[in-house]
C-alpha cells in the first residue's frame, strides 16, 4: 500500500490535450473517486498511472518512487499497480481460479492456488473457482476481476468504472462488497466514474475533473457543501443558475436570495443553487408548471419571472398550482461571474 | 500498446523479442519477391526473345483473366444475391455448398475434363481457351461468392426496404441498390479470381496455352534463358500486385459500404415456383460444374485404374512436404500476425508484405528463393545447390508464398481479443513473452489449427514451385498428377488428383462452419 501522486501532468493525443496540469495525491490506504463527464480525461490518469500511456509531462510517483516523468516510465508489469478494466478483461480460456492466479506466477504453484482460492473466497466466488469467466453474471465479472488485480498486493489498485453496466439493484450491492473488500485489503484505491452518487458514497476523497483539468480536490462532504466553481457543483448533482449583480452581500434570485458576502457589491454573479436546496410549501411566489416522479423524491419544475429552476421534493408532496421557495443556505453558492 | 513504444528504465526492453522474430518473418516472407523485381530490372536477357515470349504470354494471361473472370464474376455476383436476398428451397444448404469448388485447384479440374472430353464424357468439350476459361469460371466463381455473399449480407436492410417501398422491382432493386452497394466486394473478389488465373501453370500448361505463368518455364526450361524467365517473373509479379492492390482498396470500400449499423435480418424475395426452379438449378449446375462433376468422374477413374503402389510413395511425400511446410509457414504467420496486432506503428506492412508473396505465382517465388540462393553462392556463403539447398528454397518458397493465407485467420483470431486483456495482464506482471505464450497464444489456438489445416492444404495442391524446387525423382501427388497428364496418360493422373482434390475438400468443411455460425441469428 502506497500513495499516489501526481504532478502537473500533462498528456495530448495528437494535437487534443487531455490532460492539462493535472496534480493530486491519493492518500495511502484512502478510496480516491476520479469525477467528471466522458472526455474529462479521468480514464486516462488511470492509464497513465499503470503505465499503460506515458506521460508527456509532469510525473507520477507511487509510494515516493517515480514512475513516470522525464526519462522515467517503469514499465507497467513493473508498477505493482492492479486495474480492473471497465470490461473487466477476464482472460476468457482461464478458469476463474486461474485467472485470479495469474498474477501470482512468483509463488509455488500450491501457495499459489490457496491465495487465489483465499481472494475468491473474500468476494464471495470460492465456489466458483473452476468455472470460466463466461458463465458468471456481470457483477461475479467485476469481483473476479476485481479479486485478480488484488491477489498480487499491489501498491495501488486503480478501478476504470466499476459500477457502470450493472443494473441498479446489482449496482449498489456490489458497490458495497467491493468497499469492503478494499477496506478490508487497505489499499490505496483510484476508481474513475462519471456517476456523483458513486463517487460521494464510495470515496474518502474526490477529485472532479473536466476537460483535463482538476477543479476540485476533496473530501465528499467539503466537495458538496463548499464546491470551488460551479462546475465543480454542478459536477455532484443537478443545479439551478442564476446570473446578477451582488446587492449588499447577496444575489436576488426570481425564487430567494443566495448568500454572496464574499463578492464585491454590484460585481457581476452566478448563483448556483442545488435542487434538493429548494423547499417548496404550498403559497404563492412561484408556478408550478410540471411534476416528475424521480424515486423517492419528485421532481418539480418551478417557474418565476420567466425562469425555470427544478426542485427536488418529498414524493407526492401535496404543491397546488403556486408554491412558496425557499433555499436552504447550506446548498446555495455565490461564484464571480 | 506495445511495449517497444514505452520507453522504459526498467524490466521492459526496448526491442522484444516478438517484434525481432516479427520483423525477421516479415523479411524472410518478402524477399524472394523483392528479389524478383530487383533481378528483373537488372537482367541483361535475350531481349528480342524476351520480348516476344512477355507479348504472347500477356495476351494469353489477359485473354484467360477477362474470359474466366468474367465468368467468375457472373456466377459468383448471382450466386451470392439468390442465396442472401432470395429465399428458395435449399437455401441454406447453398449458401455453403457453393464454396465447394474451391476445393479443387486448376490443374486438377482441367486434368477431369480433359479425360472427361477424351472419353466423351463430358456434356461440352473443354479445350483450348475457352476450356481453360471455363475450368476458370467454374472453378473460381466461389472467391467472388463469398465475398459477394459477405458484401450483400451486410447491406442496409434499411435501403433495400426503402427501394421496395418506392415501388421497385426485385430486379430493379438489384440493378440500382443491391449490386451498386455490393459492387466493392466484387470487386475484390473479382481481383482474388484473376490472380489466381494469372497464377495458374498447371491448366494453361496442359491445354497448350501460352500465358506469362507457362512462358516462365519456357524460357527457363525449353530456351535455356533464366534471365528472361526473371523478366517475366517481374511482369507478373507486378500483374499480382496490381490485383492485390485492386483487392485491398475494395475490400477497404466495402467495409464502408453497410450502412445502417443496426443488424436486421435481410428482407428476402420469396421466389415463385419457376423462378425457385431456375434458381436451384443454376446453384446445382455451379456445384455440379466446379466439383461433383470432375469429382465423381475422377473418383470412377481411380476406382478402375488406381495403383496404390504407384502412389504410395507420392502420397507419403506429400504428407511429409506439407507437414514441414506448415510448421515453417505458420511459425513465419504466427510471428507476423501478433506484431501486426501489438506493434501499432509498423501500420500494416508486414500484412503487405505477406500479402505479396501470396500474390505472386508460385514459379516466381520459387524463382526468387533460387536467385537468392545463386546470389549466396556467388558471394560464398553457400556452396554448390544441392538436394538440401533445393529443400530450403521449396520450403522458403511455400513459406513466402502462402504467410499470407495462415497470417489471415490467425489474425482474425487475435482479433477476437480484446486489447484490454493485454493491458490487464501487464498490470499483473506479465512480461511480453508470457502474455504471447499465456494470452495470445491460447487464444488464437482454434485459428491456429484453423492455419494449420489451410496451409497443409494448400502446400499439398502447389504445383509449379514443387515442380521447380524439388529434389530428383522427389514426387508429390501433385507433380505425380502432372507428370501423368504432361505425358497424355490421364487415366493414370486420376487417382493422384482424386487424393489433391480429396484434400482440398478439408479446409472447405471448416469454411462451410464459419460460414453456418457466421449467420445472422445463429448466436446472439
Amino acid at each position: 500500500m502506497s500513495s499516489v501522486q501526481l504532478t502537473n501532468v500533462r498528456r495530448s493525443y495528437g494535437k487534443t490535450l487531455v490532460l492539462n496540469d493535472v496534480s493530486f495525491t491519493a492518500p495511502e490506504g484512502q478510496v480516491v473517486a476520479l469525477l467528471g463527464a466522458s472526455g474529462s480525461g479521468k480514464s486516462t490518469i488511470l492509464r497513465l498511472i499503470a503505465g499503460l500511456e506515458p506521460v508527456d509531462a509532469g510525473e507520477i510517483r507511487i509510494g515516493g518512487e517515480r514512475v513516470s516523468g522525464a526519462g522515467v516510465a517503469v514499465a507497467t508489469e513493473a508498477r505493482r499497480v492492479g486495474m480492473v478494466f471497465q470490461d473487466y478483461s477476464l482472460f476468457p480460456h482461464l478458469t476463474v481460479g486461474a485467472n485470479v492466479a495469474f498474477g501470482l506466477d512468483k509463488l509455488g504453484r500450491a501457495e499459489r492456488d490457496e491465495m487465489a482460492l483465499k481472494w475468491l473466497d473474500r468476494v464471495g466466488l470460492k465456489h466458483r473457482a473452476g468455472s470460466y469467466p463466461h458463465e458468471l453474471s456481470g457483477g461475479e465479472q467485476q469481483r473476479v476481476a476485481l479479486a485478480r488485480a488484488l491477489a498480487p498486493k499491489p501498491r495501488a489498485i486503480l478501478l476504470d468504472e466499476p459500477f457502470s453496466g450493472l443494473d441498479a439493484g446489482l449496482r449498489a450491492e456490489l458497490r458495497d462488497t467491493t468497499l469492503a473488500t478494499l477496506a478490508e485489503a487497505r489499499t490505496t484505491t483510484l476508481f474513475v466514474t462519471h456517476d456523483a452518487e458513486d463517487a460521494l458514497q464510495a470515496a474518502d476523497r474526490l477529485v472532479i475533473l473536466k476537460a483535463g483539468r482538476v477543479l476540485q480536490e476533496a473530501a465528499p462532504r467539503e466537495a458538496y457543501d463548499h464546491p470551488a466553481s460551479l462546475d465543480a457543483a454542478a459536477a455532484l448533482g443537478p443545479i439551478n443558475v442564476f446570473k446578477g449583480a451582488v446587492n449588499n452581500g447577496v444575489l436576488d434570485t426570481p425564487f430567494g436570495t443566495v448568500q454572496a458576502s464574499h463578492l464585491a457589491n454590484g460585481s457581476t454573479a452566478v448563483a448556483a443553487v442545488r435542487a434538493e436546496a429548494l423547499t417548496l410549501t404550498p403559497g404563492a411566489g412561484a408556478q408550478v408548471t410540471a411534476v416528475r416522479p424521480h424515486g423517492a423524491h419528485d421532481l418539480v419544475r418551478i417557474e418565476a419571472q420567466g425562469l425555470a429552476w427544478r426542485a427536488l421534493t418529498p414524493a407526492r408532496a401535496p404543491l397546488g398550482d403556486t408554491v412558496s421557495v425557499q433555499i436552504q443556505p447550506t446548498g446555495a453558492f455565490a461564484f464571480s461571474a | 500498446m506495445s511495449l517497444a513504444a514505452t520507453p522504459s528504465r526498467t524490466n521492459a526492453p526496448r526491442l522484444d523479442g516478438v517484434a525481432i522474430a516479427a520483423g525477421l518473418a516479415t523479411l524472410i516472407c518478402a524477399a524472394p519477391a523483392i528479389a524478383v523485381l530487383a533481378l528483373a530490372l537488372t537482367q541483361n536477357a535475350h531481349a528480342e526473345f524476351g520480348a516476344a515470349l512477355i507479348a504472347n504470354g500477356a495476351i494469353g494471361t489477359m485473354t484467360l483473366v477477362l474470359a474466366g473472370g468474367a465468368g467468375a464474376v457472373v456466377f459468383g455476383a448471382v450466386a451470392a444475391w439468390l442465396v442472401t436476398l432470395c429465399n428458395f428451397p435449399g437455401r441454406s444448404i447453398f449458401e455453403w455448398a457453393l464454396a465447394i469448388p474451391l476445393a479443387a485447384p486448376s490443374y486438377i479440374l482441367a486434368y477431369a475434363y480433359a479425360s472427361m472430353t477424351w472419353a466423351g464424357g463430358s456434356p461440352i468439350p473443354v479445350n483450348g481457351v475457352w476450356g481453360a476459361a471455363f475450368i476458370y469460371a467454374v472453378g473460381l466463381y466461389p472467391y467472388v461468392y463469398l465475398a459477394a455473399r459477405a458484401a450483400f449480407a451486410s447491406q442496409s436492410a434499411c435501403a433495400l426496404e426503402a427501394a421496395r417501398m418506392l415501388g421497385a422491382s426485385p430486379l430493379r432493386v438489384f440493378w440500382r441498390v443491391a449490386l451498386p452497394l455490393a459492387r466493392p466486394g466484387i470487386a475484390a473478389g473479382a481481383a482474388l479470381a484473376c490472380m489466381e488465373i494469372a497464377a495458374d501453370y498447371g491448366a494453361a500448361q496442359h491445354f497448350g496455352l501460352t500465358t506469362l505463368s507457362t512462358a516462365v518455364f519456357r524460357a527457363w526450361y525449353a530456351h535455356g534463358e533464366p534471365g528472361v524467365a526473371l523478366q517475366i517473373s517481374g511482369v507478373l509479379l507486378v500483374a499480382a500486385m496490381l490485383f492485390l492492390f485492386i483487392e485491398r482498396s475494395a475490400r477497404g470500400r466495402a467495409s464502408y459500404a453497410g450502412g445502417s449499423s443496426r443488424w436486421r435480418p435481410l428482407p428476402r424475395y420469396t421466389l415463385n415456383v419457376a423462378a425457385s426452379m431456375l434458381a436451384v438449378g443454376f446453384c446445382v449446375a455451379l456445384i455440379l460444374f466446379g466439383a461433383l462433376l470432375p469429382l465423381l468422374w475422377l473418383a470412377r477413374l481411380a476406382v478402375l485404374h488406381a495403383d496404390v503402389q504407384d502412389i504410395a510413395r507420392p502420397f507419403m511425400n506429400s504428407i511429409v512436404f506439407s507437414t514441414i511446410g506448415t510448421i515453417v509457414t505458420l511459425a513465419l504467420a504466427a510471428a507476423i500476425a501478433v506484431a501486426a496486432r501489438r506493434a501499432s506503428s509498423w501500420g500494416k506492412t508486414p500484412l503487405f508484405a505477406a500479402g505479396m508473396g501470396y500474390a505472386a505465382p508460385g514459379a516466381v517465388i520459387a524463382l526468387g528463393a533460387l536467385s537468392l540462393f545463386g546470389l549466396a553462392r556467388e558471394a560464398g556463403w553457400v556452396s554448390g545447390l544441392g538436394a538440401g539447398l533445393s529443400l530450403a528454397a521449396l520450403f522458403w518458397t511455400y513459406a513466402a508464398r502462402f504467410s499470407a493465407a495462415g497470417v489471415g485467420p490467425i489474425d482474425a483470431g487475435l482479433a477476437r481479443l480484446s486489447k484490454g486483456l493485454d493491458a490487464s495482464a501487464r498490470t499483473l506482471g506479465a512480461g511480453s513473452w508470457r502474455r504471447f505464450a499465456a494470452i495470445d497464444l491460447p487464444i488464437a489456438a482454434p485459428s491456429l489449427a484453423a492455419a494449420a489445416l489451410i496451409l497443409f492444404v494448400e502446400i499439398l495442391k502447389e504445383l509449379p514451385a514443387t515442380l521447380i524446387l524439388r529434389p530428383f525423382n522427389f514426387d508429390t501427388l501433385a507433380i505425380k498428377a502432372y507428370s501423368y497428364a504432361s505425358d497424355e496418360r490421364l487415366l493414370d493422373a486420376a487417382a493422384p488428383s482424386l487424393l489433391v482434390f480429396l484434400a482440398g475438400l478439408a479446409p472447405i468443411i471448416i469454411l462451410a462452419r464459419n460460414i453456418e455460425r457466421g449467420r445472422a441469428g445463429a448466436h446472439s
